[in-house]
């Protein structure tokens, strides 16, 4: 309880402190965006069969204060959905969530940054929703740092929130040209347990001939084991890059995330299973329009057999109106169950505004075949159409879709999407 | 109450640390934004087009080649601040998020060129991929809120 009531005042001097701090001259701005979308889908609910559903979604963006400069601003994102027919197929006709919504203040010096609210944190092992405050600045010309407390937003629905706590942070050593070695730590309380207890280095170096190694590991405290190591190299050759990589991931200090384990990943974490992948990607940026992709993976188990994937794919944008692609990938299982073939062909026609009343034509089809059946189906069909207009100088875009998938989950299912996005932006 | 006092006393220095340092020292500042296409005249594309592929920022690892998608990760988590010239949250959040009902590709089922993930009939190769390599779903979906779409197969 105390310590409850030392965040929450910490957190409130902190609201305190970001308010107090200087406000530059520049122009207040607002630009708000807004996707509205609507579905239309048939289901099998406890209520009937072939029972229509209709969700609407809406997706709401703010930003306000002083965005194009340093200084003081607000930005909040999220989602709501109701469901029209209400027939059961959702467990309540009305959903939402607050993705983001928070103040922050920008330095035009040592790139400081603070952030107090509801955010998402992506830097060293952290990859969090979190309500509470992060600070971010640079120590020095080679030295920058950035720490974050709060509370974890993914934990919310086991026992509530009494108990949950997050911070961490990492401080990141970097040498213009050279590279980057970075160092993270990230503790999670979940109803006073330990969640998780993560520690990571993070590297970049920038080699000579324009190659470039990167890579991470991150060593789980709470079980005393490395979860994970992931290394790549970046290697150019005329037009074509090559990207050998490894991965490793130990199941138990991977998916052992103490309090806040979930199915299907907490019966993996009571395993000795560890994972190894070894792959390359190569790209090869034929001319400006024809790029020519090929993969391979690896995948080495401690117990189970190897399973290879191999996978090539190439687009063709012959301007900035067309984009045509396709790709075939292969997954060969050590089990014919784990064996499938992926193809995909797609097109994007736009700027047709000269010729047709709409802007732009997309289509896509993707087909799998499964080697063994899965519901007694050895293949899934699933095409799509789309196409849209905008209106009012571009600052409302309508957009509509439709799909129709054959597979192992549905003999026949065809689904409609209508979205419409409008954009707002203002000074104030 | 000792075991949670001395995080809490090592954040209260770290941020007095950090903001004390922070006012001293005048290292290379990143811009708010990138400009936009309607300033530039142009989409950019290319980051290495007009900035040094390895300047004050290394502008070669921020490129989008046709494996970005996938690989985009370590330059993220090293670089959230550059990605953050030209993407807000937001843009993040179609994927990486605590709670998504709508898979990307199908909330944006018109931007194919895209190639976001799961598109298509992944309900059925998901119990593959799955198997195959469980730690590439474990990213996106394993806290107990992002899971909400698994529970209801999984339990």
């Amino acid at each position: 309880m105390k310590v409850r009531f030392c965040v929450a005042r910490g957190l409130l001097l902190a609201v305190l402190a970001l308010l107090a701090l200087p406000m530059n001259s520049a122009a207040v701005e607002l630009r708000v965006q807004s996707d509205t979308l609507l579905r239309v889908f048939e289901r099998d609910t406890t209520s009937g069969t072939d029972n229509l559903v209709t969700p609407g979604y809406e997706y709401l963006q703010v930003d306000m204060g002083s965005l194009s400069e340093a200084g003081l601003s607000f930005h909040a994102y999220g989602w709501g959905r109701y469901d029209f027919a209400d027939n059961d197929f959702y467990q309540d006709a009305d959903a939402g969530e607050l993705l983001y919504g928070y103040l922050e203040y920008k330095r035009e010096n040592a790139n400081l940054n603070i952030r107090l609210g509801r955010q998402y944190i992506f830097e060293g092992v952290a990859n969090e929703s979190v309500d509470g405050l992060r600070l971010s600045s640079d120590l020095s010309e080679n030295i920058s740092a950035s720490i974050y407390a709060g509370q974890p937003v993914g934990l919310d629905s086991t026992s509530g929130r009494s108990g949950d706590s997050i911070y961490g942070g990492r401080v990141a050593l970097h040498k213009m040209s050279l590279g980057e070695v970075g160092l993270s730590y990230k503790n999670i309380q979940n109803d006073s347990d330990t969640a998780e207890e993560m520690a990571g280095v993070d590297i970049a170096l920038y080699l000579p001939k324009g190659i470039n190694f990167f890579g991470n590991s991150s060593y789980n405290l709470d079980s005393n084991g490395f979860a994970e190591h992931s290394y790549e190299f970046s290697i150019p050759y005329e037009n074509f890059r090559f990207r050998p990589f490894f991965q490793m991931f130990n199941y138990a200090d991977y998916f052992a995330t103490g309090a806040n384990s979930v199915n299907p990943f907490r019966v993996l974490a009571t395993g000795d299973e560890e994972i190894s992948i070894y792959g390359i990607d190569l790209s090869w940026l034929k001319s400006e329009a024809w790029t020519f992709v090929g993969k391979f993976k690896y995948y080495d188990y401690d117990q189970a057999d190897g399973n290879q994937y191999y996978g090539l794919a190439a687009t063709w944008h012959p301007g900035e109106a067309t984009d045509l692609g396709g790709e075939v990938g292969y997954l060969n299982g050590d089990l014919s169950k784990n064996t499938y073939l992926l193809t995909r062909l797609f097109a994007t026609v736009d700027q047709l505004g000269d010729k047709l009343w709409l802007d732009f034509l997309t289509g896509d089809i993707v087909y799998a075949s499964y080697d063994q059946d899965i519901y007694g189906e050895d293949y899934s069909l699933f095409v799509s159409l789309g196409t849209g207009k905008t209106f009012l100088d571009g600052r409302l875009r309508v957009k509509l879709s439709g799909d129709y998938s054959q597979d192992p989950y549905f003999d026949d299912d065809l689904r409609g999407l209508l979205s419409l996005t409008y954009n707002y932006d203002h000074g104030l | 109450m000792k075991k949670i006092f001395s995080p809490l006393a090592v954040l209260i220095i770290c941020l007095a640390v950090l903001a004390a340092c922070s006012t001293m020292n005048n290292s290379f500042q990143l811009p708010n934004n990138h400009p936009s296409p309607d300033d530039l005249g142009e989409q950019p594309k290319v980051c290495t087009n007009c900035h040094d592929a390895r300047g004050d920022i290394p502008f070669e690892r921020f490129v989008h080649g046709p494996t970005w998608g996938e690989n985009h990760r370590q330059a993220a988590y090293q670089g959230e601040r550059v990605c953050a010239l030209c993407h807000q949250t937001s843009f993040c959040n179609d994927c990486h998020a605590t709670r998504v009902e709508l898979k990307p590709s199908l909330r944006h089922q018109t931007d194919n060129v895209r190639r976001m993930p799961h598109r298509g009939d992944y309900l059925s190769r998901h119990r593959i991929d799955g198997r195959v390599d469980p730690t590439s779903c474990f990213r996106c979906h394993g806290n107990p809120k992002a899971a909400a779409t698994c529970v209801t197969c999984h339990g």
